[in-house]
């Protein structure tokens, strides 16, 4: 038997390496990419909480955190080609036009 | 997905099998999914990261097969392993550009934000220990099949399924006004002006 913490644990860890990898990459697609996997780490919370309790509106739940996920890769990546055709870069520290 | 119906049928959480298969596989799984990502943060060859992913959620699908998860875990190669892939591949192919080495900037900022994650670790994990007060509840046979969580969406969640696919369809189309190239609308117009201000914006994409 497995026991349920083991899956909040991993889920856990998933959203920590999500955050670094936000944190400490400034590749808008490493950064887009690593948000997914922050996702990802919700849904297998979710989904975790849903077998605990033999629930299965958790899974109504996930279905939607991918829905919305697909929708933010489409519309994150389409900035991002963008912002590749005016500056030649994807690199986020030189997106900085509306700092100042 | 024969492998993950395999694993799938290996778990029964309710009862406490004897057999320690569950938990070598779910380890073995474990492995895949946290090496993906830590290989996925750490490349700097942009399509060995997003292949790395790409395991990452094959990974991600097998562990939500042990969780009873049927339909998920399906839709989880479908549509991130799959079609957010293939997106992500194909911007990459685009860009067409690896990450320069370049030195190390605002690592104060970085250091800071790092230490924060590692903090919210150590306070996070004595917390998960307790999670779980009350033992695992048993499912019923057809807990989620994609009938029983189709029943759910079509029922419960109708209107939130509903919009979700309007949410969709608007994102598709804002991908499309915001990727597609403003070069042809700009020349029709004799808005040259643009073109000088910015030169860069009128070399195609396929440079």
């Amino acid at each position: 038997m497995i026991p349920p913490t083991y899956f909040l644990y991993l889920a856990a860890l998933l959203f920590a390496v999500g955050a670094f990898g936000v944190i400490l990459r400034r590749n808008a697609i490493i950064m887009l990419m690593s948000i997914e996997l922050m996702l990802n780490a919700a849904n297998l919370t979710i989904l975790t909480f849903g077998r605990i309790h033999a629930d299965p509106h958790a899974h109504a739940f996930a279905f939607m955190v991918i829905a919305v996920a697909a929708a933010e890769a489409a519309v994150g990546l389409a900035i991002l080609v963008g912002i590749f055709r005016n500056r030649r870069n994807v690199n986020i520290d030189e997106l900085t036009l509306m700092k100042y | 997905m024969m492998l993950l119906e395999a694993a799938a049928h290996m778990v029964d959480p309710s009862t406490i099998s004897t057999s320690s298969a569950p938990l070598i596989l779910f380890w073995i799984f474990s492995a895949v999914v946290l090496g993906g990502a830590i290989l996925t943060i750490f490349q700097t060859n942009m399509v060995a990261a997003v292949m790395s992913l790409v395991a990452t959620f094959f990974g991600l699908a097998a562990i939500y097969a042990m969780l009873s998860a049927h339909f998920i875990a399906a839709l989880q190669v479908l549509v991130y392993a799959g079609a957010i892939m293939v997106l992500f591949i194909f911007v990459v192919m685009v860009l067409n550009k690896d990450e320069a080495p370049r030195p190390m900037r605002g690592l104060i900022t970085k250091m800071i934000g790092a230490i924060s994650i590692v903090s919210l670790m150590f306070t996070l994990m004595p917390l998960l220990d307790n999670a779980v007060p009350g033992g695992v509840e048993t499912p019923s046979a057809d807990f989620g099949t994609v009938a029983n969580v189709g029943d759910i969406l079509f029922n419960d969640y109708l209107f939130a399924f509903e919009a979700v696919s309007i949410l969709l369809l608007i994102a598709v189309i804002a991908a499309v006004v915001v990727a597609r190239t403003h070069k042809q609308e700009v020349v029709e117009e004799g808005h040259l002006a643009e073109h000088e201000a910015m030169p860069e914006a009128t070399i195609e994409a396929s440079h």
